[in-house]
């Protein structure tokens, strides 16, 4: 079940949009306009990023979402009345503008998913003679396949389709584990450590330690 | 189906994975293990794979005979010796019919005080110096074993003998995800040390399991054989597995002394203090555990602490300031014959109940400490250790009545068979003396 996070100072276009999102079968939660990017929910519905988040007129929020570490690679649906447009939104994967049918914003919610999707499309990842198949989920050194456990793997195809953005532990913990760990943000550096001695001398160096702030996978 | 299962799935079918291994252990820490073939994995990960409860505890009750291993699909590994027909494996967790846990079961014994430390906000990171001999295997084990002692062995020097060794465990280690760092001793060239990095506990025991799997393995394919014995040759050091534990509570190391005010760190150390001696029959779980902790040569025998002496039960190394992650306590009991998932669950709730109870920790004793101020004994022998085992509320609480139970009848019945054994010592001793 897909987590869609909804934006917006109104509360009635809120809960519309809410009831409308869950006839499609996604689980809407309203974040409260109180500066705060992130649903007020004490079940830990918070602790991982949402499959999409839904701004209904504030486009200035949009950029915020893109500078948030955690949030940045959600894809966003921009709602905005017609009167409100303002050229074309830059940060948004898609623009809702009412009024709409339930059958249209399930289309934009597949489109806008779809674009950010795009690295995920990629078949394949390579990096010199690493290959990461995103299919598959076979990697490679030189034609060699190496083995990884699911987290290994889940944390270098994070990386590896992210490549060049520094996360820090905090963001890469909850974009590929969630909250489901026992180890803590060190969960993070034990598996960075598993996937270079695993990659071997000549691809370890390119999960690179940013000191102070975390890792970042350069191709 | 879940997506960690998914990607099992879809590995084996890439890698021509031919059959699973499912693990599990005893309650004294044996590895047992299930071969499914790979047409038989899904069912397994949805449905778990039956087994009959009594051929892990001899105990189990009636309706506890049929037991089910539920594959835990993190733990998914490609074993890297097995080269043609691949063979992967899974740690399993140990359910009855009904979805229940299976009293016998150490990992979710482990995981259970887990998950009491994660709601208190709190994460254990384990770090573990195992030691173990390398003897040459002339096929003959009633014969006393052979060191790699200076001197010609087959066609290659000891020296060669012993760096193919340590570059085979430490690649087949990297490659099953078990980061290491490896020596041996000066001492002797049968004995070896290997570094396992630190991580969260249950990946720890799981990697100790594997580990044990690995080095018999890779010591077998040289004609040689490895032993996690103790204590195996009289005079020599025995072999020990130091633990290096830190606590964190966020992102702030609690056994890093930077904030005089916060007294956990030390009462986390003093509860392991407080326990160890109750938790010995885990920590040293063998007759024979009890013979390298007797014998001085820096394994520990009274309860105590220290900055810089050698021989003290837990040693807390001198932090670089500034430095809160490099905190630690190292624990230097416990033996690499132990069960590490009983182990981990005891040490952690013995440290946990320290800060639950607020124990004070005794001042530290230095390298010129002797009698009184070296604190009460460890357990001298694995009957004294089982009676206090068996007596120990924290014990109970942390791993269950019946583990308990089942745990003090299996070294009970240990400890009275050695009772009963004429040994070496006697004979060399008796028989023509007296």
């Amino acid at each position: 079940m897909a987590d869609v996070w909804i934006y917006s100072e109104e509360n009635l276009r809120a809960s519309q949009m809410a009831s409308q999102v869950a006839e499609l079968g996604f689980t809407p939660r309203l974040v409260e306009a109180n500066g705060s990017l992130r649903p007020d929910a004490g079940d830990g519905a918070a602790a991982r990023p949402p499959d999409l988040a839904v701004v209904i007129g504030d486009e200035a929020l949009c950029g915020r979402l893109r500078d948030d570490e955690v949030l940045a690679d959600v894809p966003i649906l921009l709602s905005v009345r017609a009167e409100d447009l303002n050229g074309a939104p830059l940060e948004a994967e898609e623009l809702l503008v009412p009024p709409f049918t339930p059958a249209e914003l399930e289309a934009r919610i597949a489109r806008a998913r779809r674009r950010l999707g795009g690295s995920e499309e990629a078949q394949t990842v390579r990096a010199g003679s690493l290959v990461v198949d995103l299919i598959t989920y076979q990697v490679t050194v030189g034609g060699e396949p190496i083995d990884f456990a699911f987290k290994e793997y889940e944390l270098l195809r994070f990386l590896v389709t992210h490549p060049g953005r520094v996360f820090s532990r905090e963001a890469l913990l909850n974009r590929v584990w969630g909250y489901d760990y026992y180890g803590g943000a060190r969960t993070v550096d034990v598996h960075v450590r598993r996937l270079r001695a695993k990659l071997g001398s000549e691809h370890a160096g390119r999960i690179r330690t940013v000191r102070g702030v975390g890792y970042r996978f350069d191709l | 189906m879940q997506a960690d299962a998914e990607y099992v799935m879809r590995v084996v079918e890439e890698r021509g994975v031919q059959f699973l291994r499912l693990w599990f252990v005893d309650v004294i820490g044996s590895l047992k293990s299930l071969a499914v073939p790979a047409s038989e994995l899904e069912p397994a990960l949805l449905e778990g794979v039956g087994l009959d409860g009594s051929a892990i505890e001899a105990g189990a009750r009636g309706s506890e005979r049929d037991v089910y291993a539920w594959p835990d699909p993190r733990s998914f590994q490609v074993l890297p010796w097995t080269q043609e027909g691949r063979v992967a494996r899974m740690c399993c967790e140990l359910r009855l019919p009904d979805g229940e846990p299976f009293a016998g079961d150490s990992r979710q014994a482990l995981c259970r005080v887990l998950d009491q430390a994660a709601d208190l906000g709190l994460t254990l990171q384990v770090g573990c110096e195992i030691e173990f001999f390398l003897f040459a295997e002339d096929g003959d084990p009633a014969r006393p074993p052979v060191p790699l002692d200076n001197g010609s062995y087959f066609d290659l020097t000891v020296q060669d003998v012993v760096s193919d060794f340590g570059r085979r465990a430490i690649e087949h280690l990297e490659q099953m995800g078990i980061p290491v760092t490896a020596s041996h001793h000066e001492v002797a060239p049968s004995q070896h040390e290997i570094h396992l990095k630190h991580t969260d506990p249950l990946s720890m025991a799981d990697a100790i399991t594997t580990f044990r799997i690995v080095v018999k393995e890779v010591a077998r394919d040289l004609g040689l054989f490895a032993t996690f014995m103790p204590k195996p040759i009289g005079g020599l050091s025995g072999s020990g597995m130091h633990l290096h534990l830190s606590l964190y509570e966020e992102e702030t190391n609690l056994l890093y002394d930077g904030d005089p005010e916060d007294k956990r760190g030390r009462q986390f150390l003093a509860g392991l203090l407080a326990h160890a001696a109750e938790t010995a029959a885990v920590s040293n779980q063998w007759v024979n555990s009890y013979k390298r902790l007797a014998a001085g040569m820096e394994a520990p025998s009274h309860v105590n602490w220290t900055r810089d002496g050698a021989n003290a039960l837990v040693r807390v190394p001198t932090g670089r300031p500034g430095r809160p992650e490099s905190a630690r306590v190292e624990l230097r009991s416990p033996d690499a014959a132990a069960n590490p998932y009983l182990l981990f669950a005891l040490v952690l709730a013995a440290g946990l109940r320290g800060m639950e109870r607020g124990y004070q920790l005794a001042p530290a004793i230095d390298a010129g400490s002797a009698g009184e101020a070296l604190g009460v004994s460890l357990p001298g022998d694995l009957g004294e250790a089982t009676a206090l085992f068996d007596a120990s509320e924290l014990v109970r609480d942390t791993l269950g009545d019946r583990l308990c139970d089942w745990f003090v009848a299996n070294k009970r019945a240990e400890w009275d068979a050695y009772r009963a054994t004429v040994t070496d010592f006697d004979r060399d001793r008796y028989l023509r003396w007296l």
